[in-house]
């Protein structure tokens, strides 16, 4: 009954956060800031793991395929799609889980604790909607580019791995990269991450929107936050992989 | 003028206010008083409607404020200032920033204007030289005054203040008392005020309403206060050592 509740309440909180913005300008205002510490903070995170998955993945992959019958350009098309269907949005959503979705669950609960909120309310300001709404947009407007960030970055990373360790040649890492690409996947993977930055946002400020207590309450939001996002992110991958390349 | 008309709440089945009935005036400082958990606070968030109530009606000047639909309701908040007991500024925002907000979202001012209007409202709570700071670098009671300039800058009719005084120094209690029965008495204001410092009622209590375990057990003024029989009043005001020795002297005169 109680995970029923919660998912009510969640819905609830999403219809007041898509009410009409009290004053549009503000809202793109709020909406810039959140690209800045959501997006672009993002971006130096993702690149450093990415850049080590990319790695990681190429050696791995050479290490599994040491047949001779099997070409070594099969390396980097393994690489890649690793790295597009997989890595760039899963993982990267999972990593962002923790650093946003904690960020996002601790500001707003803080908030909460604060009576920051209820200082919103007795403005008139529609509370969640003001707080919430540019979180959601500015994650699924700049979720993409940290997944094409993190393709770009991981393949690179790959390839650099395989050349420093001797296990591919460039011109057999790039052909393979090249072998048999499906633009469509790139598609699936955006489709992916945006999903995922959606549920992040959500979950993470729906856990931080009702915290109530001290800043005990308020970690163990923000602790809530990001395993309930990690789940969701894991469940919705199967569910968009199912629905998706099907 | 704000009216209670039999305001019953309860959370999880345990009455915390019980049939309240008062009517605050306008122009005044009407000070709420009562221990920790009486339901003062309750009261308040109640009447500004942070808390839905089961039963009964808040009036604000003629309109029933419970039972306004959410756009209405959101339409008459632009009336209500708060002070919170923290202060309750926002920490991202610089204290202009902070000032700024509710004409922000609420008009169509050039910034330029917005700018005027900011620094009017902090000069009236005797705040200058502190528009670029954030709230972390300024004092507890620095911090209340920047929260009574942005609860004033739109003008309300009605102003909130959740125990003003808590967390500061007593000189530093007075003065914020002082500003807010000032600005009450310059916008001509309905001022409710939660406090249980004894302070407080002396200073602005013009009127005053003693709760106790969620009913409204007394009503007057500060001037009889001191005089009244009310047992559990007694032993709320005369709790302190220092107040008890006011009160023997005064007996002995």
């Amino acid at each position: 009954m109680s995970f029923f509740y919660h998912v009510g309440k969640y819905f609830l909180l999403l219809n007041r956060v898509f009410a009409r913005p009290e004053k549009h300008s503000v809202y793109y205002k709020e909406t810039l800031k959140e690209i800045q510490k959501q997006g672009i903070d993002s971006m130096g995170i993702v690149a450093i793991v990415s850049v080590f998955m990319g790695a990681v993945i190429t050696i791995q992959t050479a290490y599994n395929i040491e047949n001779p019958l099997l070409p070594t350009y099969l390396i980097g098309l393994g690489a890649r799609d690793s790295i597009i269907l997989e890595f760039s949005s899963t993982i990267v959503a999972l990593i962002l889980a923790g650093k946003i979705g904690s960020n996002i669950a601790s500001e707003i609960g803080t908030m909460r604790v604060t009576e920051q909120i209820d200082a919103l309310e007795i403005m008139g300001v529609n509370s969640a909607s003001y707080l919430i709404l540019p979180k959601i947009v500015a994650s699924v407007i700049f979720a993409p580019f940290l997944t094409l960030l993190s393709m770009i970055v991981g393949i690179t990373g790959g390839w650099l791995a395989g050349i420093a360790a001797g296990v591919v040649t460039t011109e057999n890492y790039i052909y393979g990269i090249q072998y048999a690409f499906v633009p469509y996947y790139i598609t699936y993977s955006v489709i992916k991450i945006v999903v995922f930055v959606f549920l992040i946002t959500t979950i993470s400020a729906f856990y931080g929107y009702y915290t109530s207590g001290g800043s005990l309450e308020v970690g163990k939001s923000s602790t809530k936050a990001v395993v309930r996002s990690s789940i969701f992110i894991l469940l919705f991958n199967v569910i968009l992989t199912q629905l998706l390349l099907s | 003028m704000i009216e209670v008309r039999n305001v019953c709440k309860s959370f999880n089945e345990v009455m915390v206010l019980k049939d309240i009935n008062v009517l605050f005036e306008q122009g005044k400082t009407n000070l709420i008083i009562g221990q920790s958990g009486s339901g003062k606070t309750v009261l308040l968030k109640s009447i500004v409607g942070l808390h839905d109530v089961e039963r009964g009606e808040i009036i604000f000047d003629d309109i029933v404020f419970n039972k306004l639909n959410f756009k209405d309701k959101k339409e008459m908040r632009k009336q209500i200032g708060m002070l919170f007991q923290g202060g309750a500024l926002f920490d991202s925002s610089t204290v202009e920033e902070n000032v700024m907000y509710p004409l922000d979202m609420f008009t169509n001012l050039s910034f330029t204007d917005k700018q005027d209007r900011v620094n009017e409202c902090l000069k009236r709570v005797n705040i200058i030289n502190t528009n670029k700071l954030y709230p972390a670098e300024i004092s507890g009671g620095m911090q209340k005054r920047v929260a009574i300039a942005r609860a004033i800058a739109l003008n309300p009719k009605y102003l909130f203040c959740d125990e003003p005084n808590s967390g500061l120094d007593p000189q530093t209690a007075i003065l914020i008392d002082k500003l807010i029965e000032e600005i009450t008495e310059e916008y001509n204001m309905t001022t409710i005020i939660n406090t249980h410092d004894m302070n407080s009622v002396m200073e602005m209590g013009e009127k005053v309403i003693f709760i106790y375990k969620g009913e409204k057990w007394w009503e007057g003024t500060k001037n009889g206060i001191f005089d009244t029989e009310n047992k559990e009043l007694n032993n709320f005001i005369f709790a302190s050592k220092l107040s008890q020795k006011i009160r023997d002297l005064k007996n002995r005169t």
